[in-house]
C-alpha cells in the first residue's frame, strides 16, 4: 500500500506516542538486550524472519535466495549486545548518558535524542537500513522509516522481529514507502522531524538536505567505491589461496552492488608469485562462490552492461597481452580481468572484478588520487606495519577506512561510516552544574 | 587488392544490386556470409584471435548466426581492417567525447559502401522517386571528412538531391537564418522539401520556430529523416515529441518522417518503412544483404521475438573491416509478415538504475 500525507501523519504520531512510553519505562540497556534478541532469532537457519526475507526479497533485491541467506549472516551477526553496547560507549562515551546525567569530565551531562527521527533508505544492500533502525531505537526516538523500493523486506521484518521480543518498543519504528520524487509525501515525513538520516546518491541526499532544512540533524551517506591492495608479502604459495577466497567473497557478496564492494585489486609486483597468479586464483575463488552463492538474475540493462564490458575486454585480451579475462562460462556470473595499466578504471560491478599490478603502495596513492573523496574502503592483505603506513596517507586523502581483506563487507557496527559517528551527531547535550 | 578480395567484393556486390525488395534466402545469405567470415577471419589478425579465443571459426560456424561478433568498443581499441590500413581510401570516426578514444572504420574501396547508402536510401526515403531540395542539417563531407554521416549525406544529396539542396552547418554552427529563410521560401513557392538531419539539430531548430514564432505548412510532399540520439547537446526529447513538432512547426506529418538507424562502424543503415509503405512505423527494415539479431544479455543466446536484448547486426557490405558488429543499442525484432526480421531500436544499454549503493563504470567520471 502507498503512502498518502494522511497515513504519514499517522504513523507519525504513532510513534510518538509509543516513544513517550518507551522513554519512561526502559532504559538503554533493555533496549540493548531487545535488539541484539531480535537480531539473534535472524540467525537460527529455521527461523521464520530468515525463512521470509528468503521467499520475498529475491524478487525485490534481485539477490539469488542463497545471497538473501549470506546477507542475513551478514548483517543480523553483526548485531548482539557486546556490539550495540560498544557503539554507544564508543559514541557517547558511556550508554547510560541516554538514561540520566552522567558525570563527563568535571561536568554532569546528559544526552537528549531527536524527538523524531526520519530515515530514507536506498538500494539493495539491508544492512545499513537495519543499522539506522538499531540507531533510532537505541537513542529511543520516534523513527520513520521510507524503505528503498528496491529493499522493502528487510526493515519491515525487522521491526516485526523487534515487536515479537517487545511490541512497544517497535511501534517507535514505522516503515513505509513513496516515490521520493513526491514531494508532498517528503515534505509531510519531514514536517515534524529534528533528525534525518537519508541514503542514496549525491543529488538525492542535497536534495533531501535543502528539504529538511537548517535546523534539522542531517546524516547523508552517498554511493561510494571501494578497492584492495595486495602487498607482496601476501603473494606466496602458501597464503594464495586463502587470500584468493577472501578477496572473492568481498568482490561477490551483494553481487558487488555495496559501497563496500571492491572494483579493484591492486597487486605489487616482485613477490614469491605475480599479480596474474592472484588474478587465476581469483577466478577460481570467484567460480567457487558462485557454485556455492549464485549470482542473482540481472535486469536486461544490467547484464547488457556487463556484455558489453566483458565483452570488449575480452576482445582485447584475445590479442593484447597487457590484458587477460577469465570469467564464467555461458553466462554475465562472474568476470576477472587483468589489466596491466595501473591507471584506476572503476567497473560495471555484478561481480566483474579487475586486476592491476602495481610498484607499491605509493603507486596506488597515485593511481587513486582523483577519485579519492568517493572512496569508502581499501581492504589490505596482509595487514602489517607497511600497510599502516599505507592507511595513514589513505586516511589523509580522505579514505574512512582500511581493512584487511576479507573483512570489506564486515564493518563494526561502531564503525565510522563515511568519516563520522552514526549517532553522535544526532543526539543534543544537556549539562548539569 | 589481390583477386580473391576482389571477387568477394563483386560477389557482395551483385547481392546489394539486387536492391531492396527482392529478400535473401536463408541459404543464400548464409553462403554469403560465411564467405564474407572465412575472408575476415584471415585476414584481420585481433578478429581471429577472438574467433579462436571463442572456439568459433569458419571450420566450426555451421550458421551466420554463430559467427562471432566485434564489440563496438573494438573499433576504439584496435584497426579493424581486412586490407593494409595505409591503403584506406577513407576512414570514418566515431564522435564520442573528448576523454574517450574514437572507434575508428576503415575503407579499402567505396564501392560497396556506396552500393549499400544509395539503394536502401531510395527505397525509404524516395520511393516515390521525387527529386527534392534537400536541406541536411549537418556539416558537408568536406567540412567533416571523418563523418560518415557527412559522407552518406553527401553520397545521397548528389545522387539524389535536386539542384538547390544545401548544408546547414558550418563551421559546428547550425545557419538557423539562413534554414528558416529557405524554408519560408520554398513554402511560398509551394516546393516540397526534404529535410535530413540528427533528432538534436531539429530540436535546435525546432526551439529557435518557438521562440521565433514560426510556424510552416510545408508543401504536400515534403519529408524528413532524423538520426541518432540526443549526446547531451540539445534538451532531450522522446521521439513522440519529437514528431509532434514536426508536424506542428513544419507541417510534416508522422507519414512523412523516417528514422534512421546508423552506425559508423557499417556500411548500411537501417530506416523504417513510413514512406515505404505510407503508414507510421518504428520497425526497421533489414535489407537483403544484412541481418539484425537481437542477444540476450543474460545468456548471450538470439532473445525470442519482441523480447528486449543487445541488437546485432550482419552486414555483409562490411567486407574490408567487421560484418558481424555488437552494438551497445537496446531493442526487440520480430518476423514480419514476409518472414524477414525487422527490429526496433529502444536506446542505449547505459544507465541502468543502480541497485546497491556503489558508484560504477556508468556514474562515475575518472580523469
Amino acid at each position: 500500500m502507498s503512502a498518502t500525507v494522511e497515513t504519514i501523519r499517522e504513523a507519525v504520531s504513532r510513534t510518538r506516542e509509543a516513544r513517550e512510553r518507551v522513554q519512561q519505562h526502559r532504559t538503554t540497556d533493555a533496549v540493548i538486550a531487545v535488539l541484539a534478541q531480535a537480531a539473534k532469532n535472524w540467525l537460527a537457519p529455521n527461523s521464520p524472519w530468515r525463512k521470509q526475507a528468503a521467499e520475498y526479497a529475491p524478487r525485490h533485491t534481485g539477490f539469488s535466495e542463497a545471497m538473501v541467506q549470506e546477507i542475513i549472516d551478514l548483517t543480523f551477526g553483526a548485531i548482539n549486545y557486546e556490539s550495540l553496547g560498544e557503539l554507544l560507549d564508543r559514541e557517547l562515551g558511556n550508554r547510560r548518558v541516554l538514561d540520566e546525567f552522567c558525570l563527563r569530565g568535571r561536568v554532569q551531562s546528559r544526552a537528549i535524542p531527536p524527538r523524531l527521527l526520519v530515515h530514507f533508505l536506498a538500494g539493495n544492500v539491508p544492512m545499513p537500513g537495519i543499522v539506522s533502525i538499531c540507531c533510532g531505537l537505541l537513542l529511543r526516538t520516534a523513527n520513520l522509516v521510507k524503505v528503498s523500493p528496491r529493499d522493502p523486506v528487510f526493515p519491515s521484518l525487522f521491526i516485526e522481529s523487534v515487536r515479537e521480543v517487545d511490541a512497544e518498543l517497535a511501534d517507535c519504528a514505522a516503515s513505509t514507502d513513496w516515490s521520493r520524487g513526491d514531494l508532498a509525501l517528503t515534505q509531510a515525513a519531514l514536517e515534524d522531524a529534528d533528525g534525518v538520516i537519508a541514503y542514496g546518491d549525491d543529488h538525492t541526499i542535497s536534495a533531501l538536505r535543502q528539504l529538511a532544512g537548517q535546523q534539522v540533524r542531517f546524516l547523508g551517506y552517498g554511493h561510494k567505491l571501494s578497492f584492495g591492495v595486495v602487498a607482496k608479502e601476501a603473494m606466496t604459495e602458501e597464503n594464495l589461496p586463502h587470500l584468493a577466497q577472501a578477496a572473492a567473497f568481498d568482490a561477490s557478496v551483494y553481487d558487488q552492488l555495496g559501497c563496500l564492494s571492491p572494483h579493484v585489486y591492486y597487486v605489487e609486483e616482485r613477490g614469491q608469485l605475480g599479480p596474474r597468479k592472484f588474478a587465476a586464483a581469483l577466478a577460481d575463488a570467484m567460480a567457487a562462490y558462485q557454485a556455492r552463492i549464485p549470482h542473482g538474475q540481472l535486469s536486461v540493462e544490467e547484464a547488457a552492461q556487463v556484455t558489453k564490458f566483458r565483452t570488449g575486454y575480452e576482445f582485447r585480451a584475445a590479442s593484447d597481452k597487457r590484458f587477460v579475462v577469465w570469467n564464467s562460462p555461458e553466462s554475465n556470473d562472474w568476470t576477472v580481468i587483468y589489466d596491466d595499466s595501473p591507471s584506476f578504471i572503476p567497473s560495471c560491478l555484478n561481480r566483474t572484478i579487475f586486476v592491476k599490478p602495481t610498484d607499491g603502495y605509493k603507486r596506488v596513492l597515485d593511481a587513486i588520487q582523483k577519485i579519492a573523496s568517493n572512496v569508502s574502503t581499501v581492504g589490505v592483505a596482509p595487514m602489517h606495519e607497511r600497510a599502516v603506513g599505507f592507511a595513514g596517507d589513505l586516511a589523509r586523502m580522505g579514505v574512512h577506512r582500511v581493512c584487511a581483506i576479507g573483512q570489506m563487507q564486515r564493518p563494526s557496527l561502531s564503525w565510522h561510516h563515511d568519516g563520522r559517528p552514526n549517532l553522535a551527531d544526532l543526539v543534543s547535550w544537556t549539562d548539569l552544574g | 587488392m589481390d583477386q580473391t578480395a576482389l571477387n568477394l567484393q563483386k560477389q557482395i556486390l551483385a547481392l546489394i544490386s539486387r536492391g531492396v525488395a527482392q529478400a535473401t534466402t536463408e541459404a543464400e545469405f548464409d553462403q554469403s556470409a560465411r564467405d564474407v567470415f572465412a575472408f575476415q577471419y584471415e585476414r584481420c589478425a585481433v578478429y581471429r584471435a577472438y574467433c579462436d579465443r571463442r572456439k568459433q571459426t569458419p571450420q566450426s560456424v555451421a550458421h551466420w548466426k554463430e559467427i562471432p561478433a566485434a564489440p563496438t568498443s573494438a573499433f576504439k581499441d584496435f584497426v579493424l581492417t581486412c586490407f593494409p590500413v595505409e591503403q584506406a581510401v577513407a576512414e570514418f570516426h566515431t564522435s564520442g567525447t573528448t576523454r574517450e578514444q574514437a572507434g575508428k572504420h576503415f575503407l579499402a574501396t567505396l564501392e560497396l559502401y556506396h552500393a549499400a547508402i544509395s539503394l536502401n536510401f531510395k527505397a525509404h526515403l524516395l520511393p516515390d522517386f521525387a527529386r527534392l531540395p534537400m536541406m541536411v542539417l549537418t556539416p558537408s563531407p568536406e567540412e567533416a571528412p571523418y563523418s560518415s554521416l557527412s559522407h552518406m549525406m553527401g553520397a545521397v544529396m548528389e545522387e539524389f538531391g535536386a539542384d538547390d539542396s544545401a548544408y546547414y552547418v558550418e563551421d559546428g554552427q547550425l545557419h538557423l537564418e539562413k534554414l528558416v529563410r529557405d524554408l519560408c521560401e520554398a513554402q511560398w513557392a509551394h516546393q516540397p522539401v526534404f529535410l535530413l538531419g540528427t533528432a538534436f539539430a531539429f530540436v535546435h531548430l525546432f526551439d529557435h520556430c518557438v521562440k521565433e514564432k514560426l510556424e510552416f505548412e510545408m508543401a504536400e510532399g515534403s519529408r524528413a529523416m532524423e538520426t541518432g540520439g540526443f549526446k547531451g547537446r540539445s534538451r532531450e526529447l522522446s521521439k513522440a515529441d519529437l514528431y509532434v513538432l514536426f508536424e506542428r512547426l513544419l507541417g510534416i506529418p508522422t507519414t512523412g518522417i523516417v528514422n534512421e538507424y546508423g552506425m559508423t562502424e557499417l556500411s548500411t543503415q537501417f530506416y523504417d518503412a513510413t514512406l515505404r509503405v505510407g503508414k507510421r512505423t518504428d520497425w526497421k527494415a533489414v535489407p537483403p544483404w544484412a541481418r539484425a539479431l537481437v542477444i540476450d544479455p543474460n545468456t548471450g543466446r538470439e532473445a525470442a521475438d519482441n523480447e528486449r536484448g543487445l541488437i546485432r547486426i550482419l552486414d555483409v557490405a562490411n567486407l574490408w573491416s567487421m560484418m558481424c558488429v555488437q552494438t551497445e543499442d537496446l531493442g526487440i525484432a520480430q518476423q514480419n509478415d514476409s518472414g524477414v526480421v525487422e527490429f526496433e531500436v529502444l536506446g542505449r544499454a547505459a544507465g541502468a538504475e543502480v541497485r546497491g549503493c556503489s558508484l560504477n563504470a556508468e556514474n562515475i567520471v575518472v580523469e
